[in-house]
C-alpha cells in the first residue's frame, strides 16, 4: 500500500465530482434529490467523525449545531438578502462560534457527561424557535436558494440545482477535512484520543485541541445543516429532531468513526434503508405496522452486526487485512 | 494522508458509471399522472409512528375505510381508489422526501390531507407542487396560510382556523358569560397568537392568559396553571392547547378538585385522545367544546351512522372518534370532486371542480366550505356544545347550533347552512 501525493489526492476529487456531474444529469428527479441528501449526510456524518473519530469527543447533539447554521443561513438570506453563496459562510461561522462555547464547556468534561450536555442541547435547542418570532415558530421560516441560473437550460430541474451546490459543498468540505485530518492538528487529536497524558507530555495541549476540533466540527455540522434546509426549503425546529442527532452517529459508526474515507458508506445506508425497507414489506405484502416500523429495525439490525464483526468500520477492517496479508507477504 | 490504492479509484468510477446507467426514463403517459385504466393512486405522509402519531395514525386507516367501501361498490366512474400512505414522523425533512417518492416514484395523481404546517410548508417550498400542478388535497392543519390562493394555488384547506375558532369562542363567552372572570391557557408560539389574534378581534378582555411552551405540559407545569388561574379567581378557563396540554390541565385539576367552567379548544379536545391518558371521564362533564363536524356518537346522523358502520366493519376494534371521523370525510369528498371531474378526470378538472363547486359538494361537516377561485378556505365555522357525563361531546340542547366566520376581521354570525343530503349510500353522485 501506498500514499497518494497530495496532487493526486486533488485529482481524485475531481474525478469524483466530474462522475457526479454526469450522473445527475442521468438520473431522474428522485434519484437526484436522494443525491442531494446523501451529500448533506456526507457533510454531518464526516463532522462527527473527525469529532468522535479522530479527537474521541462524543457528541449527541450534532443536529442542534446544524440547526444553528440552517437559522444563520436562513436568517441572513430573509432579512439582509445576502448571496446564498455568503449565506453557507455564514452558517458555517455561526455553527463554529457555537462549538467553540460549547466545545469550552465539553472540554472539561468527558463521556457520559459529555454525551448529557450534548444531548441537552439537542432537545433543547430547536425549540429555541418558538420563543422568538423571528425565528418562525413551529412553521418554521422560508429558505430560498432561488431558481437555478437560466443559462444552465430550461429542463435544469431544481432538485438538479440542490444537488449540485449540495455535492459540490460536500465535496469541497470532505477534501479540505481529509487535509486537516492528516496535518499536525489531525496528529494531535488522535495523540490526543489515544491517551491523553501521553500527549500532554509531547507537548500538546489537549484542552485547546479538543476546543478546536470542536468548533471545526460544529463549522462543518452547521453547513450540512444549512444544505439540508436547502434541500426543504424551509427551516424549522422538527426539522432537527432527536433522532437526526442518533441518525447520524449511527452513519458514523456504519461508515467506521475512526476513518473518513468510509463516509459514503453511512450516508448511501441511512438514505437507502427507508426504500429497500419500502420494497421489501411491498414484496411480502405484509401489514401497516411492519412496514413502518421495518426501517427502524434495519438501521438497528445494521448498527448491531457493525458493532459486533467490523467495529472500526468496513473500510478500516479492509484496510487491516489487506496491511495483514502485505507483512505476511514480506516475511 | 490517507493510503489509497489505484484499484479503489476504479471500483469507486465502475460503481458510480453503472449507477448512473440505471437511469430511468420517464414513460409518456397518455391519461393523467396516476390515473390509470381501472385505477386513481392518491398518495398521503403524515406522522405513522413517533410522539406527534397518537390518534393522528387512525387517520389513514379511516380513509382506506371509505376508499375500500367505495371500490367494492364500483369505485369512481369504475376506477378504485388507491391510497398510498407514508410515514414522515412529523418531520419536515422526511416529509419532503416521503412525497418525493409519492410524486415521482409512486406517480400519485394527487396528494390527501398531508398533516403539520411545517411539513405542508417545506413540502411546497422544496418539491413545490404547484409548479409540478399536483393538487394538495385538504391539508390537516389549522394554519390559516395555505387558503391563499396566491401563495398554494393547488393546496386546499380543510380545517377551520385556529383565528375562526377563537372568535367563536369569543362570540360564545359574550353572549354567555358576560361580566365573568375569563382565563386562557395557550401553546407560546404561532399556534397561540393566532389565537390571541382571534380573541382580540372578537373583544375578549382576559383576567389571566397562562402561556406554556410546546414540549413543557405535564402534571407539574398544570399544578403552577392552576394556582395562576386560582389567584386570578378565573369562572371560566379556556384550553387552547394540544391534546397533552389539556390533558395534563384536567388530570391536575381533578386531583387538585379544581373545577372551573372548562371551554376545550378543538385541536385539544378530542374526548378519546383525553381519555386515553387516564383522565376520568367525569372531568369533562359539562365542559364546552367545538367542532365542525357532527358528534361521532350522534347516530341520527346519516353520515356518523354510515361511517361508524364501515368502519367497524374494515377496522374491528378501533374507536370511531374525530380522527376517524375527519379521516373518512376527507376520502369522501376527494371521491365526491373526483367523481365530478369527469371520465377521465385530470389534475386540472379535480382542481376546476373544487373551485367551481367545492363549496356545494356533499359533505359531513355542519359548517360551509369556502372553496372558490380566489380562496381554499376550508370548513368556516363550529357548532357548540357541552361534555356528556360519559365525556361525549353533544351539541347544547340536542340541535346543532353552528357559527360561521373568517380569519379576517369579519364578524361571527349565527349559520343558516343546511347541508345538503347525503348521496344514496354514501357513494358519490
Amino acid at each position: 500500500m501506498h500514499k497518494l501525493k497530495p496532487r493526486a489526492h486533488f485529482a481524485l476529487f475531481l474525478i469524483f465530482g466530474f462522475l457526479l456531474f454526469l450522473a445527475s444529469n442521468r438520473v431522474d428527479e428522485l434519484r437526484v434529490y436522494q443525491g442531494a441528501s446523501i451529500a448533506v449526510f456526507v457533510i454531518a456524518i464526516s463532522s462527527l467523525i473527525l469529532l468522535t473519530g479522530y479527537s474521541g469527543q462524543v457528541s449527541l447533539g450534532h443536529g442542534a449545531l446544524m440547526a444553528i447554521g440552517a437559522y444563520s443561513a436562513t436568517l441572513a438570506r430573509n432579512e439582509f438578502q445576502i448571496p446564498i453563496i455568503v449565506t453557507f459562510f455564514i452558517a458555517v461561522l455561526a455553527a463554529a462560534v457555537g462549538g467553540a462555547l460549547l466545545g469550552a464547556a465539553a472540554a472539561r468534561l468527558s463521556g457520559p457527561y459529555l454525551a448529557g450536555t450534548t444531548l441537552a442541547l439537542a432537545i433543547g435547542l430547536p425549540s429555541l424557535a418558538n420563543q422568538f418570532s423571528i425565528l418562525g415558530g413551529e412553521q418554521g421560516l422560508l429558505f430560498d436558494v432561488g431558481f437555478p441560473p437560466l443559462g444552465l437550460g430550461e429542463d435544469f430541474t431544481q432538485y438538479k440545482w440542490f444537488f449540485w451546490i449540495a455535492a459540490l459543498a460536500a465535496l469541497i468540505s470532505t477534501w479540505l477535512l481529509s487535509n486537516i485530518l492528516s496535518s499536525r492538528y489531525g496528529r494531535n487529536w488522535r495523540a490526543g484520543r489515544s491517551n491523553e497524558v501521553a500527549a500532554q507530555i509531547c507537548g500538546i495541549n489537549t484542552g485547546r485541541s479538543k476546543i478546536l476540533a470542536f468548533t471545526i466540527s460544529a463549522g462543518i455540522a452547521g453547513l450540512a445543516g444549512a444544505l439540508l434546509s436547502m434541500t426543504i426549503g424551509t427551516v424549522s425546529p422538527s426539522a432537527f429532531p432527536l433522532a437526526l442527532s442518533f441518525a447520524l452517529l449511527t452513519g458514523a459508526v456504519l461508515s467506521g468513526v475512526s476513518t473518513l474515507s468510509g463516509v459514503m458508506i453511512g450516508a448511501v445506508t441511512l438514505v437507502a434503508i427507508p426504500e429497500i425497507a419500502d420494497v421489501v414489506a411491498h414484496r411480502i405484502g405484509s401489514s401497516e405496522n411492519i412496514t413502518t416500523n421495518l426501517p427502524g429495525f434495519i438501521v438497528s439490525a445494521l448498527l448491531i452486526v457493525t458493532v459486533l464483526f467490523v467495529p472500526n468500520g468496513p473500510v478500516e477492517q479492509h484496510r487491516a487485512r489487506a496491511a495483514k496479508k502485505a507483512a505476511k507477504k514480506k516475511l | 494522508m490517507k493510503a489509497m490504492n489505484r484499484r479503489r479509484l476504479i471500483s469507486v468510477s465502475a460503481v458510480l458509471a453503472v449507477a448512473s446507467l440505471t437511469a430511468t426514463a420517464v414513460p409518456a403517459n397518455a391519461r393523467e399522472v396516476g390515473v390509470g385504466s381501472s385505477e386513481i393512486k392518491l398518495g398521503m405522509t403524515l406522522p405513522m409512528t413517533g410522539a406527534a402519531s397518537l390518534g393522528y395514525n387512525k387517520i389513514p386507516g379511516a380513509a382506506k375505510a371509505y376508499f375500500d367501501y367505495l371500490n367494492a361498490n364500483g369505485g369512481v366512474n369504475g376506477r378504485k381508489i388507491t391510497l398510498i400512505v407514508k410515514d414522515d414522523r412529523y418531520v419536515p425533512t422526511e416529509a419532503v422526501a416521503k412525497t418525493n417518492e409519492l410524486i415521482l416514484k409512486d406517480k400519485v395523481m394527487a396528494l390527501l390531507a398531508p398533516l403539520g404546517t411545517a411539513n405542508v410548508k417545506a413540502v411546497a417550498s422544496s418539491l413545490n407542487p404547484a409548479r409540478r400542478g399536483v393538487p394538495v388535497l385538504f391539508v390537516n392543519t389549522g394554519f390559516s396560510g395555505f387558503a391563499d390562493v396566491k401563495k398554494y394555488p393547488t393546496t386546499y384547506a380543510i380545517l377551520p382556523s385556529y383565528i375562526m375558532e377563537a372568535k367563536i369562542m369569543g362570540e360564545y363567552i359574550k353572549d354567555n358569560f358576560a361580566g365573568k372572570k375569563i382565563g386562557l391557557l395557550y401553546q407560546d408560539d404561532d399556534f397561540g397568537s393566532d389565537a390571541l389574534a382571534g380573541f382580540k378581534t372578537a373583544g375578549i378582555n382576559f383576567a389571566v392568559k397562562v402561556p406554556y411552551a410546546s414540549g413543557s405540559q405535564g402534571a407539574a407545569a398544570a399544578a403552577g396553571w392552576i394556582t395562576k388561574f386560582k389567584a386570578a379567581e378565573a369562572d371560566v378557563v379556556i384550553l387552547f392547547g394540544v391534546s397533552s396540554a389539556t390533558s395534563a390541565m384536567l388530570g391536575t385539576a381533578a386531583v387538585l378538585k379544581y373545577a372551573p367552567q372548562w371551554m376545550l379548544g378543538s385541536v385539544g379536545g378530542d374526548a378519546t385522545t383525553i381519555k386515553l391518558t387516564g383522565v376520568p371521564a367525569g372531568v369533562l362533564y359539562n365542559a364546552i367544546g367545538f367542532s365542525p363536524v357532527p358528534a361521532t356518537t350522534d347516530m341520527n346522523d346519516e353520515y356518523i351512522k354510515l361511517f361508524s358502520d364501515i368502519y367497524a366493519k374494515a377496522v374491528p376494534g378501533s374507536v370511531f372518534d374525530l380522527n376517524v371521523l375527519l379521516g373518512m370525510n376527507t376520502a369522501f369528498m376527494t371521491a365526491q370532486a373526483l367523481k365530478a371531474a369527469g371520465q377521465n378526470p385530470t389534475r386540472k378538472s379535480l382542481m376546476a371542480v373544487l373551485n367551481t363547486k367545492g363549496a356545494t359538494l356533499a359533505n359531513s361537516a355542519l359548517t360551509p366550505v369556502g372553496y372558490s377561485a380566489k380562496s381554499h378556505v376550508g370548513l368556516t365555522g363550529y357548532w357548540v356544545g357541552k361534555y356528556s357525563p360519559t365525556g361525549d361531546l353533544l351539541p347544547l340542547g340536542g340541535t346543532y347550533v353552528t357559527y360561521t366566520t373568517d380569519s379576517g376581521t369579519g364578524a361571527v354570525v349565527k349559520s343558516t347552512y343546511k347541508r345538503p343530503a347525503m348521496p344514496a349510500k354514501g357513494l358519490p353522485n
